[in-house]
């Protein structure tokens, strides 16, 4: 200790140093909320200033979106802001549209946050508009993202979900690339002949674990006729019993507490070939593209994520469009953010495509996205399947559930899966809850 | 002439806490949704709810077993300080080791012992199995041993910063009544319970009180490390609260909540407060 | 314990098998070190990295990250907050401990209950008031309520009744006023306790996640704890980036304590105050 008394006056000085500079800049962050009153009114010399909030990285594409934009639009500047999409960033962003000046333009991902925009009157209601088609534009699919029959918003991208395959150990196993119409039994076996010493069959990422169980409901409707839970469906029990089975009786997928506790990165092991199949979404194509930090010399093939049961009706797939793109109702710039929101739908955001956003607007020649997401690493891919698969075209539904309810949800098939609870009062438990919560509202 | 003292920190005091706490208040008694400006009074349904959410009821159950964390940090912290005040070489670096963990990134925190805590091969369970323990328990993956994990968890969490308020204290002690006492021949255990035990117990008294509040209001350890689960069995009734203001949206019940775990501490500190002329010393 | 100071019979058994503990306590801190030199894919697989890869280190300091405003940013929210929490907390901590007058129990419990609100209930009160005080988006909405700890009043105010009254009612006597007691003889008495503080209230405001996250939306005004959240990507996290940035985030918490707790260990008991 003795020795080192010299440093505590130099970085005392140093301190002191940051707070004066610290406090001189202090009067600039004033900056920082641009235009007070009067600021849009029409004045060719004002320049307009927009933020955008979205959820994706700014280096992972919207930093180069912007960065085009300003440069084609001299006289709207837009800023982009990154938020987490977790419960946090959420509050982040939602107190921050409450204000009006700190964010003009945002995304919305799922449709619980998005109808509390709405209910908040923060959405702008953009049916309103003629100039642009979201209909059209979109597909049908668009449709699913309409709140009370009216959009707050343009949903921008193709949604994907799907299974990752590795091709080389199908063929080593001896199996083909599934059919687009196959099944969970279907790949339970699949799972089983791929295990092997240091290979998992399957692999589930957190954000694809319910895609199967949401589908079928999706189909069959949340509620059954008379209004109750719709939770304790044969199929979901199939399903329960699948993934349990393969966890405890094959072990060709981990025991869910193995999942929880060695915090597994799922896709990290995908690439590494430590293991065969993996259901996830588009956006592992960001490091499965990334040779350098994730190198890999196997060929990846897709497939869908699979029905539940061959006989099943009405499953849909997870999928459609996403990136639910809104304008705040209280910004002050809402026909120069309206102008954002057409310019980004139409193309703009195609430097987000290598990440495996694929924009949903027929304007844009969708070859191009895809030749963007492949640049490079063409070889890497089973192509058939890719086109298939990623690209194919099927029924799909965004999951329009309380988060409560998935959270409840959640809870009862967790216990499940560690053996604390059987099958029968899991599905009982799921459907109890539900219920409850479709009381109180 | 006290007031004049007071004052200034009355006033940020009152600003900053009181004024959106008694906000806060009034929500109790509405369906106030996070920034929706239509709300109704709904009077008392915010409470008739509490009384028959399981959850409710499950986070209490939750939050009684994390509490037993704080009188056990305390004690091990006043051990260690007591070794790490005098009696070891290196003294700078071994309260800075004791006291990393209260700073390190809850991210690393988190992964290390969920890796310590590894049923199959962690190293608490090979030892565990190492002295015959045959079926050692499942800590993070099993819903009824979770919460005490997430326990040894925040007692070692928790173990530098209430070393080092007991490192301040025993400066207070003067060598002097150490020493008298050690002349008339008292023993190390003697001095040690007779002496400096009563001598830190206002800080006794202040890292009870401010630790039990703290532990009630803290999850951002368990939000790292479990997020509430398996199950719901490390929910804890802060993070309900969290879940249901911000991932549920329903601020008023949320509130109710809130307020009820208020009344709890208010109460445990107010016992608290009455029972220290017992054995706090000043 | 006393009775050993100085006895190396026992002092160096003690001090290794508190280091042997120590070690245990710092594995997190491990962690972060090795993680930040390692590569994706070795990650939560590899307690050690196979060669030391400084990208990470590097790229948080250049490119997008602009680590250097985050940190010239938190310096100046944490550093005038503890300076202020610490005036504020101890001139209230003595009129709480000293001076008698009428209420002051009834007060200070008024006190103590607003440590135990949940802080998530008054987010949205707060971001009401800080936009209608016009500081929301600016580092006055962290650095004015960091002035005011209730932990700090109430711990100083442990301390301050804890140093015997014979001295200070021997100044009064003496004829000197409260102010003079108190930064006279209860603040230098009390420097284990104030740097103490200093120390917990600094760790406090330089991790504070929560505040910082509501308060500030634009990027230039982050701090570190929202920097950090630049590593968390959109389905996964980038741990190499994220600990290189927090082994960094540290440093000034290691320095902040080994300054403080010099004076913790230069208490009254060195420089022994006989009444």
């Amino acid at each position: 200790m003795r020795g080192k008394r010299w440093w505590t006056p130099a970085l005392a000085v140093a301190l002191s140093a940051v707070l004066l500079t610290g406090c001189g800049s202090n009067g600039n962050t004033g900056d920082a909320q641009p235009g007070t009153a009067g600021a849009s009114s029409g004045k060719p010399a004002q320049k307009v200033k927009l933020k955008l909030w979205g959820a994706v990285p700014a280096e992972a594409g919207p930093q180069a979106v912007v960065d085009a934009w300003n440069a084609e639009n001299p006289d709207v500047e837009v800023e982009y802001v990154r938020y987490v999409n977790d419960d946090a960033g959420n509050l982040k962003l939602d107190t921050a549209l409450m204000t009006g000046q700190d964010a003009d333009l945002y995304f919305s991902y799922v449709l619980s946050r998005l109808q509390k925009r709405v209910d908040a009157g923060v959405a702008a209601d953009l049916t309103a508009r003629t100039d642009y088609d979201i209909d059209g534009q979109m597909g049908p699919d668009a449709a699913q993202w309409k709140i009370n029959g009216k959009y707050y918003g343009v949903p921008t991208k193709k949604n994907m979900s799907f299974i990752w395959l590795n091709k080389n150990m199908l063929d080593e196993a001896g199996l083909p690339v599934p059919p687009l119409d196959w099944t969970w039994p279907d790949l339970e076996q699949y799972a089983a002949k791929l295990t092997k010493p240091g290979v998992y069959g399957f692999l589930q990422h957190e954000a694809s674990f319910t895609a199967a169980i949401d589908g079928t409901i999706a189909g069959l409707g949340v509620t059954k006729a008379d209004g109750t839970s719709n939770f304790d469906n044969p199929l979901w029990k199939q399903w329960l019993q699948i993934n349990h089975d393969m966890m405890y009786k094959d072990k060709s997928t981990p025991e869910y507490g193995e999942q929880l506790t060695s915090k597994m990165p799922v896709d990290t092991m995908f690439l590494k070939g430590e293991a065969a199949m993996l259901n996830a979404g588009e956006f592992i194509f960001r490091n499965a593209n990334n040779l350098k930090d994730y190198p890999h010399d196997f060929k990846i093939a897709f497939a869908t994520i699979p029905r539940i049961s061959a006989d099943q009706q009405n499953y849909k797939y997870a999928g459609g469009v996403g990136d639910m793109l809104s304008v705040n109702a209280k910004s002050k710039n809402q026909e120069a953010a309206w102008k954002f929101v057409k310019w980004y739908a139409d193309g703009g955001m195609l430097p987000m495509a290598s990440g495996g956003r694929i924009p949903s607007s027929k304007s844009v020649d969708s070859a191009k996205a895809i030749d963007l997401l492949l640049k490079g690493v063409e070889d890497k891919y089973d192509r058939e399947s890719l086109d298939n698969v990623v690209f194919g075209k099927f029924e799909s539904f965004q999951l329009d559930i309380p988060q409560q309810v998935i959270d409840a949800r959640k809870e009862e098939y967790e216990k499940y899966f560690l053996n604390k609870q059987d099958l029968d009062t899991t599905l009982k438990n799921m459907a109890d809850r539900h219920n409850k919560l479709l009381q109180q509202k | 002439m006290g007031y004049a003292f007071i004052l200034p920190n009355m006033l940020g005091i009152l600003l900053f806490f009181i004024l959106p706490a008694l906000f806060s208040f009034g929500l109790m008694f509405t369906d106030y949704q996070f920034s929706n400006p239509n709300v109704s009074f709904t009077g008392l349904d915010n409470f008739r709810r509490l009384f028959h959410d399981e959850q409710f009821y499950g986070a209490i159950r939750h939050t009684a077993i994390f509490l037993l964390s704080v009188p056990v940090s305390l004690v091990l912290a006043f051990a260690t300080a007591l070794v790490l005040n005098r009696s070891v070489y290196l003294k700078g670096l071994l309260r800075g080791m004791f006291f990393l963990p209260y700073v390190s990134s809850g991210v690393a925190v988190a992964f290390v012992w969920m890796l310590l805590f590894q049923p199959t091969n962690g190293p608490i369970n090979e030892i565990l199995r190492g002295i015959g323990v045959a079926s050692p328990p499942g800590w993070f993956a099993d819903p009824d041993t979770a919460m005490y994990a997430i326990d040894v968890v925040q007692i070692w969490f928790m173990l530098g910063y209430n070393m080092i308020i007991y490192l301040a204290a025993l400066q207070e002690i003067s060598p002097e009544q150490l020493e008298a006492a050690r002349i008339d021949g008292a023993r190390t255990r003697t001095i040690t319970w007779r002496i400096v035990w009563p001598l830190v117990s206002p800080t006794t008294f202040l890292l009870l009180v401010t630790g039990l509040i703290m532990t009630m209001k803290s999850f951002a350890l368990i939000q790292a490390i479990t997020q509430g689960g398996p199950g719901s069995s490390t929910t804890i009734l802060s993070l309900y609260v969290y879940k249901t203001a911000f991932s549920y949206y329903e601020m008023g019940y949320a509130s109710t909540i809130s307020w009820f775990l208020f009344a709890v501490i208010m109460a445990v500190t107010v016992v608290q407060w009455i029972g220290q002329k017992r054995w706090v010393h000043y | 314990m006393s009775d050993s100071a100085g006895n190396p019979k026992v002092k160096l058994p003690a001090t290794i098998a508190m280091l042997v503990a120590g070690v245990f306590m710092i594995l997190p801190f491990l962690w972060m070190i090795s993680t930040s030199f390692q590569t994706p894919s070795e990650v939560f697989v590899r307690w050690l990295p196979s060669r030391l890869d400084w990208s990470n280190h590097v790229r948080i300091w250049t490119g997008s990250y602009s680590f250097v405003s985050y940190y010239l940013n938190s310096l100046k929210v944490s550093v005038i907050g503890t300076i202020g929490a610490v005036f504020m907390s101890s001139l209230a901590a003595y009129g709480f401990a000293r001076i008698e007058f009428k209420g002051r129990d009834a007060l200070f419990l008024v006190y103590l209950s607003m440590m135990m609100i949940p802080p998530q209930v008054i987010f949205v009160p707060k971001f009401i008031l800080f936009n209608w005080m016009h500081i929301y988006n600016t580092h006055w909405a962290l650095i004015l309520p960091g002035m005011f700890s209730i932990f700090g009043v109430f711990m100083l105010r442990q301390f301050f009744m804890g140093v015997p009254k014979e001295i200070t009612e021997s100044a009064f006597i003496d004829g000197a006023g409260h102010f003079k007691i108190f930064s006279r003889l209860n603040l230098p008495l009390a420097k284990p306790a104030l740097a103490t503080f200093a120390i917990i209230d600094f760790s406090w405001q330089w991790n504070d996640y929560e505040n910082a996250l509501v308060f500030l939306t634009s990027p230039k005004l982050y701090t570190i704890p929202l920097g950090l959240q630049n590593f968390i990507l959109e389905n996964n996290v980038d741990y190499n980036g994220m600990m290189a940035a927090a082994s960094a985030a540290i440093l000034p918490m290691i320095a902040i304590f080994l300054i403080g707790q010099k004076y913790i260990i230069q208490g009254i008991s060195s420089s022994a105050v006989k009444g």
